[in-house]
């Protein structure tokens, strides 16, 4: 059970069905259809599409055919089936012969749709078969008529950017059986890079000017234009030799090989194929150093952090298809204190019909030289891609190193002429400065220097100073009158209370006597001197006086009744004092009035 | 009543002696304001030819501002820079005379411009310009006290300066007291120095821009200086473009140099442009 199994998914991996259709076919001329199957199918199983288009001349005829074969002990069996069609084209035009289907074991298969080209061929000249009358290997090379056999160097854009690769193939166009080629010449391409392409040198089927042929590729190349302008490509050469078939002129009997096999030669020679290269168009940028295609950049560094003196090195990697060959590794700006060494290269590019493609890596060896953070440019490049006529500018990422001080850095850093940010910092590069940025200034304002304005301002400065002047002098005059009125009646006051003094010492008040002595004494000085009351102490007075003439023994004494009365004021006392006092006051006052005049 | 009406009178006649000055067409205002920017931004995206457009067209509508001038230089000395990256000679279109000239032009506006002084040293490099003759030392202190402001701002500080002196002399002619007599009356002494000094400086830095007899070559390379106005007279120096010198007189097609060393040739007048 289990082996029947493994062996049903072992012929369900196997089979295959599929439709051998040839792509363009002549109208007018029969032409097989095969659907063939790798396995048994069940009887009656196959289902062949509708041939809409095409008269059914024969088929389905059916071919099985089974194998068996060991190699080294292991038995490998094969089976296949195939149904095959004749068919005739009844119309010109392009078809497409639908799915056949077919059922191995209860599965069903089908085939893919194939498309299918009619086309009217033009009147040969070359004379029918058979019909030909020409005798003698003259006559055989006249029934190779040039359309028979054509030379065709075929490239895939005649219009292009130098640069961009171009394919270009050297193709052998044949309607007639060919026995063998020599001398085959092929151009050289000056102006272009050439690189040869591997192909599938199967024959096939091609229409061209209106004629099927059979073509066999001899060469394939990739093309990039290393210049620009009008490049020609010369003509490719070689030579065919035919087998053609004629009547012997010997007059035997046909059936006695009366047909004779001539060799015709044919020197066959491709036409000029003349390509427009464009220059870049202008405005490219900085960084555009002639890649051309399509390409993608990354970058990686593997360490981030390095001690001061140890290698480091930054990858970069350009992948797409273009000319890679021909990349110049991008300029990488490392900070000043960094020792470059040179760029390796590993390039991976492999050459397809469309074009080379793979990548290329640039490996940046460096070492840092001094410690700190740096940061590492972003690299930047530029390609043109003909696909979209523009340039295209791709930056990495930048990159952020931390090199950490090894302690060896101060007696190394000698080394190779670069200090460590211990000494002075080094001025790197000077540019100018930035412009200034913000809103447009105003016009210049005119010169005020010795202007109308100026002398205007120094005027009214002026008038300003005089009428000032004129209205504060005035205020000081009046100001001065009140202090001198206050001064006159200085004495006056003091006076006034020494009076009220005395009627208190007539009544025997002691209290009321020397308060009001005291309001005198200090009333007096305030008035007197233009100044409050509440600033006054002893030493003031003392200082006042003195500055005012009077002699320190007066001064002193002023103060002393003042003191004399502050103690007198609560403290028992006898009253034959208080006269005393009031004498002593009276005589102060006097004296000070003397000096003091106003 | 009287005096508030006078001081009305006043600030009238201050504005309308003003307000000329600050009046212009508004759609030229605002077109000026767009090339400004514009020209700022076409500089922040290294497209310097369009940013000496942009600042040329301002400058056409009357503006003569340091900032305006000093940009116009930069645009011109990248311009210049550009050159070499696109495989020609740096300056090849005469852009290190333009941008010397035109800091000039704004230190002339503003002498208190670093960032133009710093540029324009920097731009002189390039050039072959002659070591000026050394000047006397009291001459460099004066010009150096001097162009730390323009002539304006020297002019606005004598008057402020003058209105502070008259101040303190009212207050010393009134104050009572004796102390502080002695202090306005040196403080506004100190101010009456100061007066003269700021008067002196505006008069002086604006008699310089306007006896300012300063050219800068402008070519794509160097031009010939030849000892007398002929084109077959010996060839004395080679100036490169951006080399200051003071034009002294003219003839015909030809004008009187001397240089910064004090050597005098005659050049064509179209290789010169004024300051």
């Amino acid at each position: 059970m289990l082996v029947a199994l493994l062996t049903t998914v072992a012929t369900w991996a196997q089979v295959s069905f599929k439709a051998d259709v040839p792509t363009i076919v002549a109208l007018g001329q029969p032409f097989r259809i095969e659907f063939s199957v790798d396995a048994e199918p069940e009887r009656d199983s196959f289902k062949a599409p509708e041939f809409a288009g095409f008269d059914v001349l024969a088929g389905p005829s059916v071919s099985t055919g089974h194998s068996v074969q060991f190699i080294n002990g292991k038995k490998s069996a094969s089976y296949s089936c195939t149904y095959t069609y004749v068919l005739m084209p009844t119309e010109a035009g392009k078809y497409t012969i639908g799915a056949a289907t077919v059922t191995v074991e209860d599965k069903r298969y089908t085939t893919e749709p194939q498309r299918i080209e009619v086309i009217a061929e033009k009147e040969s000249e070359r004379p029918q078969q058979g019909s030909g009358k020409a005798h003698g290997s003259t006559s055989a090379e006249s029934r190779i008529s040039k359309d028979d056999i054509l030379l065709r160097l075929k490239v895939s854009d005649t219009d292009v950017y130098k640069g961009e690769a171009i394919r270009a193939s050297l193709v052998l166009y044949t309607r007639v059986s060919i026995a063998d080629v020599s001398d085959i010449n092929i151009p050289s391409f000056d102006g272009f890079w050439s690189q040869d392409l591997s192909f599938d040198n199967a024959p096939s089927r091609e229409e061209y000017n209106g004629r099927i042929y059979e073509t066999h590729k001899i060469t394939e190349l990739l093309l990039s234009p290393q210049q620009s302008g009008r490049i020609t490509i010369p003509a490719a050469t070689m030579s065919v030799r035919t087998p053609v078939e004629v009547q012997s002129n010997r007059g035997f009997d046909p059936f006695f090989g009366g047909r004779q096999i001539h060799y015709v030669t044919k020197n066959l020679s491709s036409k000029p194929v003349t390509i427009d290269v464009k220059e870049f168009p202008q405005g490219a940028p900085r960084s555009f150093k002639g890649a051309v295609g399509d390409f993608r950049i990354s970058s990686s560094m593997p360490n981030s952090e390095i001690e001061c003196n140890s290698a480091d090195q930054l990858e970069l990697t350009i992948s797409g298809s273009g000319n890679l060959k021909f990349i110049t590794a991008p300029k990488l700006s490392l900070p000043d204190s960094f020792e470059v060494y040179d760029t390796k290269i590993v390039d991976n590019i492999k050459a397809s019909a469309s074009g080379t493609s793979g990548s290329i890596t640039y490996t940046y060896p460096f070492v840092a030289r001094s410690a700190g953070e740096f940061t590492i440019a972003p690299i930047e490049f530029s390609f043109f891609d003909p696909a979209t006529g523009e340039y295209n500018s791709l930056r990495t990422e930048p990159f952020t190193i931390m090199v950490e001080d090894d302690g060896s850095s101060v007696t190394q850093s000698v080394v190779g002429n670069y200090t460590n940010y211990g000494s002075t910092m080094r001025q790197l590069d000077r540019d100018i400065r930035y412009i200034h940025i913000g809103l447009l200034p105003d016009v210049a304002g005119s010169v005020v220097i010795f202007s109308p304005i100026y002398w205007l301002v120094v005027v009214v400065l002026v008038a300003i100073f005089v009428v000032l002047y004129i209205l504060l002098r005035k205020r000081i005059r009046d100001n001065r009158n009140i202090v001198a009125r206050r001064m006159k009646r200085a004495d006056k006051v003091a006076i006034q209370r020494l009076r009220m003094a005395e009627r208190s010492m007539g009544e025997g008040n002691r209290h009321a006597f020397y308060e009001e002595m005291l309001r005198a004494m200090w009333g007096y000085i305030s008035d007197k001197f233009n100044i409050p009351q509440s600033n006054l102490t002893k030493e003031t007075i003392r200082e006042e006086l003195f500055r005012r003439g009077v002699a320190m023994a007066v001064a002193e004494e002023f103060c002393e009744i003042i003191s004399r009365s502050e103690e007198a004021q609560y403290a028992p006392s006898t009253d034959g004092e208080m006269g005393v006092v009031y004498a002593d006051a009276i005589d102060v006052i006097s004296k000070i009035e003397d000096v003091v005049k106003h | 009543m009287k005096r508030i009406y006078n001081i009305i009178s006043v600030v009238v006649v201050f504005a309308t002696l003003l307000l000329p000055s600050k009046l212009m067409a508004a759609d030229a205002k605002t077109t000026a304001e767009v090339c400004w920017s514009e020209g700022i931004a076409a500089y922040e995206a290294k497209e310097y030819s369009e940013a000496v457009r942009c600042f040329e067209q301002v400058a056409e509508l009357g503006y003569t501002s340091a900032d305006l001038y000093y940009n116009l230089a930069n645009s011109y000395f990248k311009l210049g820079e550009q050159h070499a990256e696109e495989g020609n000679r740096k300056f090849s279109g005469g852009e290190l005379g333009r941008a010397v000239l035109n800091y000039h032009r704004a230190l002339r506006e503003d002498p208190a411009l670093e960032d133009a002084r710093y540029n324009l040293e920097l731009a002189v490099d390039y050039t072959n310009d002659t070591e000026p003759l050394p000047e006397s030392f009291i001459v460099t202190l004066w010009r150096g006290a001097r162009d730390t402001a323009t002539s304006n701002s020297w002019a606005i500080a004598s008057l402020v300066l003058f209105g502070l002196m008259l101040g303190l002399i009212i207050f010393y002619l009134l104050s009572n007291n004796i102390a502080l007599r002695k202090l306005s009356f040196f403080a506004a002494l100190l101010l009456f120095v100061g007066f003269i000094f700021s008067t002196t400086f505006a008069l002086s830095s604006r008699s310089d821009v306007e006896h300012d007899n300063r050219a800068v070559v402008i070519c794509s390379d160097t031009t010939p200086v030849h000892a007398s106005p002929e084109s077959g007279s010996k060839v004395i120096r080679q100036p490169s473009q951006g080399v200051t010198v003071r034009a002294l007189r003219e003839h015909g097609e030809w004008s009187e140099i001397s240089f910064a060393d004090g050597e005098k040739g005659w050049i064509r007048s179209s290789k010169l442009e004024k300051i």
